[in-house]
């Protein structure tokens, strides 16, 4: 069934398709889509995708009908369970969640910050059917934990989220990505941190091989705000990452980071694009990646300097290894500075695991596979290690673990 | 930094661009435009095959069909192909002077306004020049003794005429005329350029060299050069243009293919220094180049050194295509851009065959309200086992109103070949600047010094001839935007 089908046919379930403003809005989406050409050379979004299957889908949705749980177990801890991409409200005096409203549509859905036309983000602001939206208060300390449910089969969720730190608050989220069902969610977060906030965010994906999971997530940072990222994804189903942030006021730091693990015939692709538009703002974009099999990645990283922001430092990072003959990978990290009083670099690497360093193992007695096997755990211990929860180091080790084992 | 560069330093302040004049010559043109009567005009001319004529309305039919390719990192008014002049040669040129005697002395006064008298080149550089003013090889020197060596080093639309077999076989197979629309133009209505053909087993014992000159206004210039090294042959080929200071853009679409066998080398260097237009961004050379070299054979290396000053735009992606075993493609850059300057060059290293290398190293340095831009791409296919790529680009930004972009694309297809890319954009460093300025060096002197030696691992690999003149054409591309 094609988009517009899609629409018309289930627009009553789809969130503010009342307002006028935004199904003009829509309607503007749909000519893009009936009139692009998806031209994949100069359109990243569309590199090493078969945007047919996306396009041509079939539109469901159910309204969940257990409500998701909010525990607040311990003093500052929340757990959250969303289910279908919905979550219910709740209101004390640290955080508030609520439904999306009319409004928040706005934040993004018509931004221009993309370059060229993302296709994805514009399927999510078309069939949007779900959301929430997260405030923590002034001044407050909070961990969330959030696990995403879908409850069928074949459901297609896309979803809005919007996360709030107000100023001095900081939150520590954990998001966990686990379905077993051949569901495809196109999650859209947009997440503001006000004056000297801070959000740590983890996302841990690891779906089965019929799930896709869709990503995209902008993140604008207000002055002496940190907004941390780290990425985990050990997916058996294709996963597409792409994240931005925007520096708008001066001393904020965004830190974008990932690893992911392919094997078999699974795709990932994975952008990241951080826009500095104030002075002293830092950056950092890591991407690592292990390819086994027939997999295939790619990796986009972009750091945009604006002629206004000076003593930006801006660092990307990308290191791919290849297992198979079969595995491939694309990385292409991109500079453009405006300022010249700046500290900006990238480095790339893709090449196999080190046969000296297999040779030194192999020498000490190990077998061929145990010594790659802790190459790679090496490769990415660095980036294991900088978590500081025991319970989710645990709990990503072991999906390490589960990895490694299928590894020849 | 040597005294010599100093004063060329001061020379050069308070100048413009010292190259800017025109000599007077009436010139031969078919009217302007672009169609099948143009090509027919320019065949003719040239007394071309008529293979030849067929070659070039198969690439313009071609052309018709294609749009310019617009991913570069650039802005620029539309091209009005009917607006330009695709042939322009000096009057009475239709047959070729024997030797310099019979060459028009209005030329040879230009050559020596621009300091290549090529009398004395020919006893003293012991550089053989292929000069190329507007689109008529004028004269061809040394011709004799790299005869004696089986060499063949001519203007193309001779080598059209005398090695047809060669210029059949190899025409157009590293750059497809339809590979995108500015090679189509090219192979359409190329005037003329050099041929080079060294012969099995010869290393050619001088550097070869042509100065290209743009003249005439409104005349796009679309040399062809096509250089063919036989099974363990060497050859060193130099390019260097100037050109005449004009208010309207030129259009300037040239074409280059190497081509390596077996054991074969070939070294590449270019110093371009253009017109830019002035400060306010006004004319300048519109630059659009494909350059691509194919290391054909085992063992084989192509290396591309390139110094870019000049041109409003730089469009310009010199590449190669590693096709053979073993075989070395090197890349070696400096652009510097200033004023409204744009460029978007790099490269493009394609690893086919086992065990090929490939190195590149690139130094962007931008100034004024220019734009700067590498652009890169190196490929690992599935055959390319233990292949090994090596990329260094660094930008330097001088003012902060210009900008500096790095955009590589990098892709591993084959899981025993290791890619390793590095980059970095800085301003100049405080510290060396104060230590420069405490041993009392000026501002302006200081940046030119740091920036030579930034510049210093690819002048370096420049042959001997050129490496004084671009040391020499960093410093004075700084002028006026320092301090």
């Amino acid at each position: 069934m094609n988009i517009l089908d899609n629409y018309i046919k289930n627009k009553k379930n789809i969130f503010f398709s009342e307002n006028i403003d935004i199904q003009n809005h829509r309607e503007k989406l749909i000519n893009i889509f009936e009139n692009d050409s998806f031209d994949k050379k100069n359109n990243e979004s569309l590199k090493n995708i078969n945007l047919k299957n996306f396009i041509d889908f079939k539109y469901k949705y159910l309204i969940p009908e257990e409500t998701s749980v909010i525990n607040n177990n311990q003093e500052n801890s929340y757990s959250i369970v969303s289910v279908n991409g919905q979550c219910s409200s709740f209101k004390d005096d640290k955080i508030e969640i609520t439904k999306i409203l009319d409004e928040d549509y706005n934040d993004f859905s018509k931004n221009d910050t993309i370059e060229n036309i993302d296709h994805f983000v514009n399927l999510n602001s078309l069939f949007l059917n779900s959301g929430f939206k997260i405030v923590i208060k002034k001044n407050n300390h909070i961990k969330i934990k959030i696990s995403n449910i879908i409850t069928d089969d074949d459901l297609t969720i896309f979803q809005k989220n919007n996360y709030i730190c107000e100023e001095g608050s900081s939150l520590n989220l954990i998001e966990e990505y686990e379905n077993k069902n051949n569901s495809t969610s196109n999650i859209l977060n947009v997440i503001k941190l006000e004056k000297n906030s801070q959000l740590n965010h983890f996302l841990i994906q690891d779906n089965s091989h019929n799930h896709n999971l869709i990503i995209t997530s902008h993140s604008s940072c207000k002055k002496d705000s940190i907004y941390n990222q780290k990425v985990y994804n050990f997916s058996e189903g294709y996963v597409r990452n792409f994240h931005y942030s925007e520096l708008i006021e001066a001393n904020s730091e965004a830190n974008l980071e990932g690893i992911f693990f392919l094997k078999d015939n699974n795709t990932s692709n994975n952008k990241t694009f951080i826009r500095h538009l104030a002075e002293d703002c830092k950056s950092n974009q890591v991407y690592k990646g292990i390819l086994n099999d027939r997999s295939k990645a790619t990796y986009f990283s972009n750091t945009h300097v604006d002629q206004v922001a000076q003593k930006t430092e801006g660092y990307q990072l990308s290191k791919g290894i290849l297992l198979s003959d079969n595995a491939s990978y694309f990385s292409k990290p991109e500079l453009k500075i405006y300022a010249d009083d700046v500290k900006c670099s990238h480095g790339s690497t893709i090449g196999p695991i080190d046969e000296n360093a297999i040779f030194y193992l192999r020498s000490r007695g190990m077998s061929k596979i145990a010594a790659t096997k802790i190459l790679i755990s090496s490769f990415i211990n660095e980036e294991l290690n900088s978590i500081d929860s025991e319970q989710m180091s645990e709990l990503i080790q072991k999906k390490l673990v589960r990895y490694l084992s299928k590894v020849k | 930094m040597n005294s010599d560069t100093l004063n060329t330093l001061d020379t050069y302040s308070k100048n413009k661009y010292k190259y800017g004049f025109v000599t007077e010559i009436d010139n031969e043109k078919p009217k302007k435009g672009l169609n099948e009567d143009t090509i027919k005009f320019i065949s003719s001319k040239k007394n071309e095959p008529e293979w030849m004529l067929e070659w070039r309305l198969k690439a313009y039919s071609k052309w018709k069909k294609m749009k310019e390719p617009k991913w570069a990192n650039l802005s620029f008014p539309e091209i009005d192909y009917q607006d330009i002049y695709y042939y322009s040669a000096p009057k009475g040129f239709e047959k070729k002077p024997k030797d310099l005697s019979e060459v028009d002395p209005k030329l040879i006064e230009t050559y020596n306004k621009l300091g290549i008298p090529l009398e004395e080149q020919k006893v003293l550089a012991g550089v053989a020049v292929d000069v190329v003013f507007d689109s008529v090889s004028v004269a061809t020197t040394y011709k004799g003794e790299l005869e004696k060596l089986g060499i063949i080093f001519c203007s193309i639309g001779e080598a059209i005429q005398k090695h047809p077999d060669l210029i059949k076989k190899y025409l157009g197979s590293v750059i497809p005329p339809g590979d995108h629309a500015f090679s189509a133009l090219n192979s359409a209505v190329f005037t003329d350029g050099s041929f080079v053909y060294i012969p099995e087993g010869v290393k050619c014992p001088m550097e070869l060299s042509t100065y290209f000159r743009i003249n005439a206004e409104n005349t796009g210039q679309f040399e062809r050069t096509l250089i063919i090294a036989d099974k363990g042959s060497y050859v060193s080929y130099l390019e260097g243009c100037t050109a005449p200071k004009r208010d309207d853009n030129q259009l300037h679409a040239a074409n280059v293919e190497l081509i390596a066998l077996e054991d074969a080398e070939i070294k590449y260097s270019t110093v371009q220094n253009w017109y830019p237009g002035d400060e306010d961004g006004k004319g300048g050379i519109y630059n659009f180049v494909t350059k691509r070299g194919l290391c054909a054979g085992k063992n084989s290396k192509i290396s591309w050194t390139q110094v870019e000053t000049g041109s409003a735009i730089t469009w310009k992606y010199p590449s190669c295509i590693l096709k053979g075993d073993n075989s070395i493609g090197e890349f070696y850059s400096v652009a510097i851009t200033n004023n409204f300057q744009q460029a978007d060059t790099g490269t493009k290293m394609t690893h086919i065959g086992k065990n090929t290398k490939s190195k590149i190293i690139s130094k962007g340095i931008s100034l004024g309200k220019s734009q700067n831009t590498y652009r890169g791409e190196v490929s690992f296919l599935k055959k390319a086992d233990k292949a090994r790529n090596y990329t260094q680009c660094d930008s330097l930004l001088v003012g902060n109103q210009c900008g500096a972009h790095t955009v590589p694309y990098i892709e591993s297809k084959n899981n025993t070949a290791v890619i390793e890319h590095e980059a970095s954009t800085s301003k100049i460093n405080e510290d060396q600047l104060y230590y420069c300025r405490q041993r009392g060096l000026s501002h302006e002197e200081a940046v030119s010094l740091i920036v030579n030696g930034f510049c210093k691992q690819v002048l370096q690999e420049l042959p001997m001839e050129f490496a004084v003149e671009a040391q020499k054409l960093v410093s004075i591309s700084l002028e006026g935007s320092v301090g």
